[in-house]
Protein backbone atom coordinates (compact mmCIF):
# COMPACT_ATOMS: atom_id res chain seq x y z
CA UNK A 1 0.00 0.00 0.00
CA UNK A 2 1.34 3.36 -1.02
CA UNK A 3 0.32 6.75 0.44
CA UNK A 4 -3.30 5.87 1.26
CA UNK A 5 -5.77 8.61 2.12
CA UNK A 6 -9.36 8.07 3.19
CA UNK A 7 -11.87 10.37 4.90
CA UNK A 8 -15.55 10.20 5.89
CA UNK A 9 -16.93 13.55 4.84
CA UNK A 10 -14.68 16.10 6.54
CA UNK A 11 -13.25 13.59 8.99
CA UNK A 12 -9.84 12.43 7.77
CA UNK A 13 -9.13 8.89 8.89
CA UNK A 14 -6.19 7.67 6.82
CA UNK A 15 -3.41 10.14 6.02
CA UNK A 16 -0.50 9.05 3.89
CA UNK A 17 -0.40 5.44 5.12
CA UNK A 18 2.20 3.22 3.47
CA UNK A 19 3.50 -0.24 4.21
CA UNK A 20 4.25 -3.67 2.79
CA UNK A 21 4.12 -7.28 3.88
CA UNK A 22 5.53 -10.45 2.30
CA UNK A 23 4.54 -14.12 2.45
CA UNK A 24 5.17 -15.66 5.87
CA UNK A 25 5.07 -12.28 7.61
CA UNK A 26 2.66 -10.43 9.82
CA UNK A 27 2.14 -6.69 9.60
CA UNK A 28 0.85 -5.48 12.97
CA UNK A 29 -1.23 -2.31 12.81
CA UNK A 30 -1.84 -0.52 16.10
CA UNK A 31 -3.48 2.77 17.04
CA UNK A 32 -6.10 4.30 19.29
CA UNK A 33 -9.82 3.92 18.67
CA UNK A 34 -10.77 5.94 15.60
CA UNK A 35 -7.23 6.01 14.22
CA UNK A 36 -8.33 4.22 11.03
CA UNK A 37 -7.26 0.60 11.60
CA UNK A 38 -10.58 -0.88 10.50
CA UNK A 39 -10.79 1.54 7.56
CA UNK A 40 -7.31 0.47 6.46
CA UNK A 41 -8.29 -3.20 6.58
CA UNK A 42 -11.51 -2.52 4.67
CA UNK A 43 -9.46 -0.76 2.00
CA UNK A 44 -7.03 -3.68 1.84
CA UNK A 45 -9.92 -6.15 1.54
CA UNK A 46 -11.42 -4.15 -1.34
CA UNK A 47 -14.56 -3.34 0.66
CA UNK A 48 -13.76 0.36 0.48
CA UNK A 49 -11.74 2.36 -2.01
CA UNK A 50 -9.01 4.72 -0.77
CA UNK A 51 -9.54 8.26 -2.03
CA UNK A 52 -5.85 8.59 -2.82
CA UNK A 53 -3.00 6.11 -3.04
CA UNK A 54 -2.66 2.59 -4.39
CA UNK A 55 -2.93 -0.94 -3.08
CA UNK A 56 -0.99 -3.58 -4.96
CA UNK A 57 -1.63 -7.21 -4.12
CA UNK A 58 0.39 -9.91 -5.89
CA UNK A 59 -0.44 -13.57 -5.63
CA UNK A 60 1.81 -16.07 -7.40
CA UNK A 61 3.34 -13.23 -9.40
CA UNK A 62 -0.01 -11.96 -10.66
CA UNK A 63 -1.58 -8.67 -9.59
CA UNK A 64 -5.15 -9.06 -8.32
CA UNK A 65 -7.90 -6.59 -9.14
CA UNK A 66 -10.34 -5.44 -6.43
CA UNK A 67 -12.94 -8.17 -7.05
CA UNK A 68 -10.28 -10.91 -7.06
CA UNK A 69 -8.71 -9.46 -3.92
CA UNK A 70 -12.04 -9.52 -2.12
CA UNK A 71 -12.58 -13.18 -2.86
CA UNK A 72 -8.99 -14.07 -2.07
CA UNK A 73 -8.67 -12.60 1.42
CA UNK A 74 -9.66 -14.14 4.72
CA UNK A 75 -11.28 -11.40 6.77
CA UNK A 76 -12.12 -11.23 10.46
CA UNK A 77 -13.76 -8.07 11.80
CA UNK A 78 -16.12 -7.17 14.63
CA UNK A 79 -18.75 -5.88 12.19
CA UNK A 80 -18.82 -9.10 10.16
CA UNK A 81 -22.05 -10.95 10.92
CA UNK A 82 -23.75 -14.16 9.82
CA UNK A 83 -27.34 -15.24 9.19
CA UNK A 84 -28.93 -15.58 12.61
CA UNK A 85 -31.67 -17.87 11.26
CA UNK A 86 -29.14 -20.38 9.91
CA UNK A 87 -27.03 -22.74 12.02
CA UNK A 88 -23.25 -22.38 12.21
CA UNK A 89 -22.90 -25.31 9.80
CA UNK A 90 -25.45 -23.90 7.33
CA UNK A 91 -23.71 -20.51 7.40
CA UNK A 92 -20.36 -22.07 6.55
CA UNK A 93 -21.85 -24.46 3.99
CA UNK A 94 -23.40 -21.45 2.26
CA UNK A 95 -19.92 -19.90 2.13
CA UNK A 96 -18.42 -23.21 0.92
CA UNK A 97 -20.86 -23.38 -1.99
CA UNK A 98 -20.19 -19.78 -3.01
CA UNK A 99 -16.46 -20.48 -2.88
CA UNK A 100 -16.82 -23.86 -4.65
CA UNK A 101 -15.44 -25.85 -1.73
CA UNK A 102 -16.44 -29.23 -0.40
CA UNK A 103 -19.16 -28.95 2.30
CA UNK A 104 -17.06 -31.15 4.63
CA UNK A 105 -14.60 -28.29 5.07
CA UNK A 106 -17.29 -26.38 7.02
CA UNK A 107 -17.75 -29.13 9.61
CA UNK A 108 -14.00 -29.65 9.90
CA UNK A 109 -13.29 -25.98 10.65
CA UNK A 110 -16.17 -25.69 13.10
CA UNK A 111 -14.68 -28.58 15.03
CA UNK A 112 -11.23 -26.94 14.91
CA UNK A 113 -12.56 -23.74 16.48
CA UNK A 114 -14.70 -25.69 18.95
CA UNK A 115 -18.17 -24.63 17.82
CA UNK A 116 -21.39 -26.69 17.82
CA UNK A 117 -22.59 -27.51 14.33
CA UNK A 118 -26.30 -27.06 14.73
CA UNK A 119 -26.72 -23.95 16.85
CA UNK A 120 -28.34 -20.96 15.09
CA UNK A 121 -25.74 -18.23 14.57
CA UNK A 122 -28.15 -15.76 16.19
CA UNK A 123 -27.93 -17.70 19.44
CA UNK A 124 -24.15 -17.70 19.75
CA UNK A 125 -22.33 -15.80 22.48
CA UNK A 126 -19.97 -13.00 21.41
CA UNK A 127 -16.94 -15.27 21.90
CA UNK A 128 -18.55 -18.02 19.81
CA UNK A 129 -19.39 -15.50 17.09
CA UNK A 130 -15.72 -14.54 16.99
CA UNK A 131 -14.77 -18.22 16.58
CA UNK A 132 -17.30 -18.46 13.74
CA UNK A 133 -15.66 -15.43 12.07
CA UNK A 134 -12.32 -17.22 12.23
CA UNK A 135 -13.77 -20.42 10.76
CA UNK A 136 -15.45 -18.42 8.00
CA UNK A 137 -12.25 -16.50 7.21
CA UNK A 138 -10.11 -19.65 6.94
CA UNK A 139 -12.62 -21.66 4.91
CA UNK A 140 -10.96 -21.13 1.54
CA UNK A 141 -7.38 -21.42 2.90
CA UNK A 142 -6.62 -17.78 2.07
CA UNK A 143 -3.05 -16.70 1.44
CA UNK A 144 -3.90 -13.21 2.73
CA UNK A 145 -5.47 -12.74 6.15
CA UNK A 146 -6.84 -9.40 7.26
CA UNK A 147 -7.67 -9.55 10.95
CA UNK A 148 -9.34 -6.67 12.76
CA UNK A 149 -9.19 -7.16 16.55
CA UNK A 150 -8.90 -10.92 16.00
CA UNK A 151 -8.78 -11.98 19.63
CA UNK A 152 -11.76 -9.88 20.74
CA UNK A 153 -14.13 -11.73 23.12
CA UNK A 154 -12.13 -14.97 22.97
CA UNK A 155 -11.32 -16.90 26.12
CA UNK A 156 -7.79 -18.25 26.74
CA UNK A 157 -8.59 -21.58 25.05
CA UNK A 158 -10.13 -19.84 22.08
CA UNK A 159 -7.08 -17.58 21.74
CA UNK A 160 -4.73 -20.58 21.73
CA UNK A 161 -6.85 -22.33 19.10
CA UNK A 162 -7.02 -19.38 16.72
CA UNK A 163 -3.33 -18.53 17.17
CA UNK A 164 -2.50 -22.12 16.22
CA UNK A 165 -4.67 -21.76 13.12
CA UNK A 166 -2.92 -18.46 12.33
CA UNK A 167 0.52 -20.05 12.65
CA UNK A 168 -0.53 -22.85 10.27
CA UNK A 169 -1.89 -20.31 7.84
CA UNK A 170 1.30 -18.23 7.88
CA UNK A 171 3.36 -21.15 6.55
CA UNK A 172 2.07 -20.23 3.12
CA UNK A 173 0.54 -16.80 3.52
CA UNK A 174 0.65 -13.39 5.16
CA UNK A 175 -1.47 -11.46 7.63
CA UNK A 176 -2.28 -7.86 8.46
CA UNK A 177 -3.49 -7.69 12.03
CA UNK A 178 -5.09 -4.57 13.51
CA UNK A 179 -5.52 -4.14 17.25
CA UNK A 180 -5.49 -1.11 19.57
CA UNK A 181 -2.58 -2.58 21.56
CA UNK A 182 0.29 -4.74 20.32
CA UNK A 183 -0.54 -8.46 20.52
CA UNK A 184 1.86 -11.29 21.18
CA UNK A 185 1.73 -12.87 17.76
CA UNK A 186 3.99 -15.14 15.74
CA UNK A 187 6.02 -13.87 12.77
CA UNK A 188 5.43 -10.15 13.32
CA UNK A 189 7.93 -8.68 10.86
CA UNK A 190 6.63 -5.14 10.49
CA UNK A 191 4.77 -2.72 12.61
CA UNK A 192 2.59 0.23 11.62
CA UNK A 193 1.21 2.68 14.16
CA UNK A 194 -1.69 4.89 13.10
CA UNK A 195 -2.09 8.21 14.86
CA UNK A 196 -5.48 9.83 15.26
CA UNK B 1 -16.83 -20.86 -21.13
CA UNK B 2 -19.33 -23.66 -20.32
CA UNK B 3 -17.57 -24.25 -16.98
CA UNK B 4 -17.89 -20.53 -16.11
CA UNK B 5 -21.62 -20.65 -16.87
CA UNK B 6 -22.05 -23.72 -14.65
CA UNK B 7 -20.14 -22.02 -11.80
CA UNK B 8 -22.25 -18.89 -12.19
CA UNK B 9 -25.48 -20.93 -12.18
CA UNK B 10 -24.35 -22.84 -9.06
CA UNK B 11 -23.61 -19.55 -7.25
CA UNK B 12 -27.00 -18.12 -8.28
CA UNK B 13 -28.75 -21.28 -7.05
CA UNK B 14 -26.85 -21.07 -3.74
CA UNK B 15 -28.04 -17.49 -3.18
CA UNK B 16 -31.61 -18.45 -4.16
CA UNK B 17 -31.61 -21.43 -1.75
CA UNK B 18 -30.23 -19.31 1.08
CA UNK B 19 -32.94 -16.68 0.52
CA UNK B 20 -35.70 -19.29 0.75
CA UNK B 21 -34.15 -21.10 3.69
CA UNK B 22 -33.90 -17.89 5.76
CA UNK B 23 -37.35 -16.76 4.59
CA UNK B 24 -39.02 -20.04 5.54
CA UNK B 25 -37.55 -19.73 9.03
CA UNK B 26 -38.65 -16.13 9.62
CA UNK B 27 -41.60 -15.94 7.17
CA UNK B 28 -41.22 -12.16 7.18
CA UNK B 29 -41.79 -11.48 3.47
CA UNK B 30 -44.37 -14.28 3.11
CA UNK B 31 -46.42 -12.93 6.01
CA UNK B 32 -46.11 -9.29 4.95
CA UNK B 33 -46.95 -9.90 1.29
CA UNK B 34 -49.70 -12.42 2.11
CA UNK B 35 -51.33 -10.26 4.76
CA UNK B 36 -51.23 -7.16 2.59
CA UNK B 37 -52.75 -9.00 -0.36
CA UNK B 38 -55.43 -10.59 1.82
CA UNK B 39 -56.38 -7.30 3.51
CA UNK B 40 -56.64 -5.34 0.28
CA UNK B 41 -58.53 -8.16 -1.42
CA UNK B 42 -61.09 -8.36 1.39
CA UNK B 43 -61.44 -4.56 1.55
CA UNK B 44 -61.96 -4.33 -2.21
CA UNK B 45 -64.50 -7.13 -2.16
CA UNK B 46 -66.47 -5.59 0.70
CA UNK B 47 -66.43 -2.15 -0.93
CA UNK B 48 -67.06 -3.10 -4.58
CA UNK B 49 -67.94 -6.75 -5.11
CA UNK B 50 -69.16 -9.33 -5.60
CA UNK B 51 -72.10 -7.93 -7.47
CA UNK B 52 -70.46 -8.27 -10.87
CA UNK B 53 -69.08 -5.34 -12.77
CA UNK B 54 -70.43 -3.17 -15.50
CA UNK B 55 -68.39 -2.41 -18.64
CA UNK B 56 -67.46 1.15 -17.59
CA UNK B 57 -66.13 -0.17 -14.26
CA UNK B 58 -63.92 -2.87 -15.89
CA UNK B 59 -60.76 -0.69 -16.31
CA UNK B 60 -61.08 0.42 -12.72
CA UNK B 61 -61.21 -3.18 -11.48
CA UNK B 62 -58.17 -4.14 -13.61
CA UNK B 63 -56.15 -1.18 -12.29
CA UNK B 64 -57.12 -2.18 -8.76
CA UNK B 65 -55.75 -5.69 -9.33
CA UNK B 66 -52.35 -4.27 -10.29
CA UNK B 67 -52.42 -1.85 -7.37
CA UNK B 68 -52.94 -4.78 -5.00
CA UNK B 69 -50.03 -6.65 -6.61
CA UNK B 70 -47.76 -3.58 -6.64
CA UNK B 71 -48.30 -2.61 -3.02
CA UNK B 72 -48.15 -6.18 -1.73
CA UNK B 73 -44.84 -6.59 -3.58
CA UNK B 74 -43.55 -3.24 -2.26
CA UNK B 75 -44.28 -4.39 1.27
CA UNK B 76 -42.13 -7.52 1.10
CA UNK B 77 -39.69 -7.46 -1.81
CA UNK B 78 -37.34 -4.62 -0.74
CA UNK B 79 -36.31 -6.69 2.29
CA UNK B 80 -33.92 -8.79 0.18
CA UNK B 81 -31.08 -6.26 0.32
CA UNK B 82 -32.17 -4.01 3.19
CA UNK B 83 -32.06 -6.94 5.61
CA UNK B 84 -28.51 -7.85 4.50
CA UNK B 85 -27.31 -4.32 5.33
CA UNK B 86 -29.27 -4.01 8.56
CA UNK B 87 -28.13 -7.36 9.93
CA UNK B 88 -24.56 -6.64 8.71
CA UNK B 89 -24.36 -9.82 6.63
CA UNK B 90 -23.75 -7.77 3.47
CA UNK B 91 -20.01 -7.58 4.19
CA UNK B 92 -19.60 -11.36 4.08
CA UNK B 93 -21.64 -11.49 0.87
CA UNK B 94 -19.45 -8.82 -0.71
CA UNK B 95 -16.39 -10.92 0.07
CA UNK B 96 -17.84 -14.19 -1.26
CA UNK B 97 -20.33 -13.67 -4.04
CA UNK B 98 -20.05 -12.35 -7.56
CA UNK B 99 -22.35 -9.31 -7.99
CA UNK B 100 -24.13 -10.79 -11.02
CA UNK B 101 -24.94 -14.13 -9.35
CA UNK B 102 -25.98 -12.32 -6.18
CA UNK B 103 -28.38 -10.08 -8.09
CA UNK B 104 -29.83 -12.94 -10.12
CA UNK B 105 -30.24 -15.19 -7.05
CA UNK B 106 -32.13 -12.47 -5.21
CA UNK B 107 -34.17 -11.45 -8.27
CA UNK B 108 -35.12 -15.11 -8.79
CA UNK B 109 -36.29 -15.34 -5.17
CA UNK B 110 -38.40 -12.19 -5.63
CA UNK B 111 -39.73 -13.60 -8.89
CA UNK B 112 -40.95 -16.79 -7.21
CA UNK B 113 -42.47 -14.69 -4.43
CA UNK B 114 -44.37 -12.45 -6.84
CA UNK B 115 -45.52 -15.31 -9.09
CA UNK B 116 -46.83 -17.11 -5.99
CA UNK B 117 -48.63 -13.92 -4.99
CA UNK B 118 -50.17 -13.62 -8.47
CA UNK B 119 -51.17 -17.28 -8.40
CA UNK B 120 -52.96 -16.71 -5.12
CA UNK B 121 -54.48 -13.28 -5.71
CA UNK B 122 -55.48 -13.30 -9.40
CA UNK B 123 -57.94 -16.27 -9.36
CA UNK B 124 -59.48 -15.05 -6.10
CA UNK B 125 -59.83 -11.54 -7.46
CA UNK B 126 -61.37 -12.72 -10.73
CA UNK B 127 -63.77 -14.90 -8.76
CA UNK B 128 -64.96 -12.37 -6.22
CA UNK B 129 -65.10 -9.45 -8.64
CA UNK B 130 -66.61 -11.63 -11.39
CA UNK B 131 -64.13 -10.12 -13.82
CA UNK B 132 -64.73 -11.55 -17.31
CA UNK B 133 -61.65 -12.94 -19.06
CA UNK B 134 -61.82 -12.73 -22.85
CA UNK B 135 -58.43 -14.32 -23.46
CA UNK B 136 -56.93 -16.39 -20.66
CA UNK B 137 -53.63 -16.73 -22.58
CA UNK B 138 -53.21 -12.95 -22.74
CA UNK B 139 -54.27 -12.56 -19.12
CA UNK B 140 -51.64 -15.07 -17.93
CA UNK B 141 -49.00 -13.49 -20.17
CA UNK B 142 -49.82 -10.03 -18.78
CA UNK B 143 -49.37 -11.36 -15.24
CA UNK B 144 -46.06 -13.04 -16.16
CA UNK B 145 -44.62 -9.99 -17.93
CA UNK B 146 -45.83 -7.61 -15.22
CA UNK B 147 -44.64 -9.90 -12.41
CA UNK B 148 -41.21 -10.35 -13.99
CA UNK B 149 -40.72 -6.58 -14.26
CA UNK B 150 -42.03 -5.99 -10.75
CA UNK B 151 -39.58 -8.53 -9.30
CA UNK B 152 -36.63 -7.20 -11.29
CA UNK B 153 -37.42 -3.52 -10.66
CA UNK B 154 -38.02 -4.14 -6.96
CA UNK B 155 -34.73 -6.05 -6.58
CA UNK B 156 -32.74 -3.29 -8.27
CA UNK B 157 -34.49 -0.55 -6.28
CA UNK B 158 -33.97 -2.52 -3.05
CA UNK B 159 -30.24 -2.71 -3.76
CA UNK B 160 -30.12 1.09 -4.16
CA UNK B 161 -32.29 1.73 -1.10
CA UNK B 162 -30.15 -0.57 1.07
CA UNK B 163 -27.16 1.76 0.62
CA UNK B 164 -29.09 4.81 1.81
CA UNK B 165 -29.59 6.16 5.33
CA UNK B 166 -33.34 6.85 5.06
CA UNK B 167 -34.59 3.55 3.65
CA UNK B 168 -38.34 3.82 4.31
CA UNK B 169 -39.61 6.50 1.94
CA UNK B 170 -36.84 6.01 -0.61
CA UNK B 171 -38.19 2.74 -2.03
CA UNK B 172 -41.44 4.35 -3.21
CA UNK B 173 -39.59 7.35 -4.67
CA UNK B 174 -37.06 5.24 -6.58
CA UNK B 175 -39.45 2.47 -7.62
CA UNK B 176 -42.02 4.90 -9.06
CA UNK B 177 -40.13 5.93 -12.26
CA UNK B 178 -38.77 2.40 -12.76
CA UNK B 179 -42.08 0.58 -12.41
CA UNK B 180 -44.51 3.16 -13.86
CA UNK B 181 -44.01 2.30 -17.59
CA UNK B 182 -44.17 -1.39 -16.78
CA UNK B 183 -47.43 -0.99 -14.87
CA UNK B 184 -48.90 0.94 -17.80
CA UNK B 185 -48.06 -1.93 -20.20
CA UNK B 186 -49.26 -4.59 -17.73
CA UNK B 187 -52.57 -2.77 -17.10
CA UNK B 188 -53.16 -2.26 -20.86
CA UNK B 189 -52.44 -5.92 -21.57
CA UNK B 190 -54.69 -7.10 -18.71
CA UNK B 191 -57.44 -4.74 -19.82
CA UNK B 192 -57.27 -6.18 -23.34
CA UNK B 193 -57.30 -9.74 -21.99
CA UNK B 194 -60.50 -9.04 -20.05
CA UNK B 195 -62.23 -7.72 -23.18
CA UNK B 196 -63.95 -9.97 -25.63
CA UNK B 197 -63.07 -7.99 -28.75
CA UNK B 198 -60.34 -8.93 -31.20
CA UNK B 199 -59.35 -5.28 -31.75
CA UNK B 200 -58.70 -4.78 -28.05
CA UNK B 201 -56.79 -8.07 -27.83
CA UNK B 202 -54.55 -6.90 -30.70
CA UNK B 203 -53.86 -3.72 -28.71
CA UNK B 204 -53.07 -5.89 -25.73
CA UNK B 205 -50.50 -7.77 -27.79
CA UNK B 206 -48.74 -4.47 -28.51
CA UNK B 207 -48.75 -3.69 -24.77
CA UNK B 208 -47.40 -7.19 -24.04
CA UNK B 209 -44.59 -6.76 -26.57
CA UNK B 210 -43.69 -3.40 -25.07
CA UNK B 211 -43.78 -4.99 -21.61
CA UNK B 212 -41.42 -7.78 -22.71
CA UNK B 213 -39.06 -5.21 -24.24
CA UNK B 214 -39.17 -3.16 -21.05
CA UNK B 215 -38.43 -6.26 -18.94
CA UNK B 216 -35.46 -7.06 -21.21
CA UNK B 217 -34.12 -3.52 -20.98
CA UNK B 218 -34.57 -3.55 -17.21
CA UNK B 219 -32.70 -6.88 -16.99
CA UNK B 220 -29.72 -5.60 -18.99
CA UNK B 221 -29.67 -2.28 -17.11
CA UNK B 222 -29.88 -4.06 -13.74
CA UNK B 223 -26.99 -6.41 -14.57
CA UNK B 224 -24.88 -3.45 -15.72
CA UNK B 225 -25.79 -1.16 -12.82
CA UNK B 226 -25.79 -3.61 -9.95
CA UNK B 227 -22.00 -4.03 -9.54
CA UNK B 228 -21.67 -0.24 -9.21
CA UNK B 229 -24.50 -0.10 -6.66
CA UNK B 230 -23.21 -3.06 -4.65
CA UNK B 231 -19.51 -2.20 -4.70
CA UNK B 232 -18.00 0.90 -3.11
Amino acid sequence: MHHLYRSYGRLRVLRDVSGAVETGEVLAVTGDNGSGKSTLLRCLAGLMAPQKGTIVCRLEGRELDVIERRRAVGYVAPDLEFYGELTTLENLQFACRLRHLDDDRAGHLLQRVGLPLNRPAGKLSSGMRQRLRWAWALLHRPRILLLDEPLQNLDAKGRDEVLLLLTEQLENGLAVIANPDPLELPNVARHLHLAR
Amino acid sequence: MWRDICIWLAETATIFNKEWRTELRTRYALNTVGLFAFTTLVTTTIALGPAGISEPARPFVVVLLWMILLFAASAGLPRTFVHEEESRTAMALRLMARPSSLFCGKALYNLVLIFSLELLVAPLYIGVMQLPIGSMRHFVLALLVGGFGLALGSTLTAAMVAQAEAKGPLFAVLAFPILLPLLKFAIDATLAATADQSLLIARGEVALTLGILYDGTLMVAALMLFPAIWNP
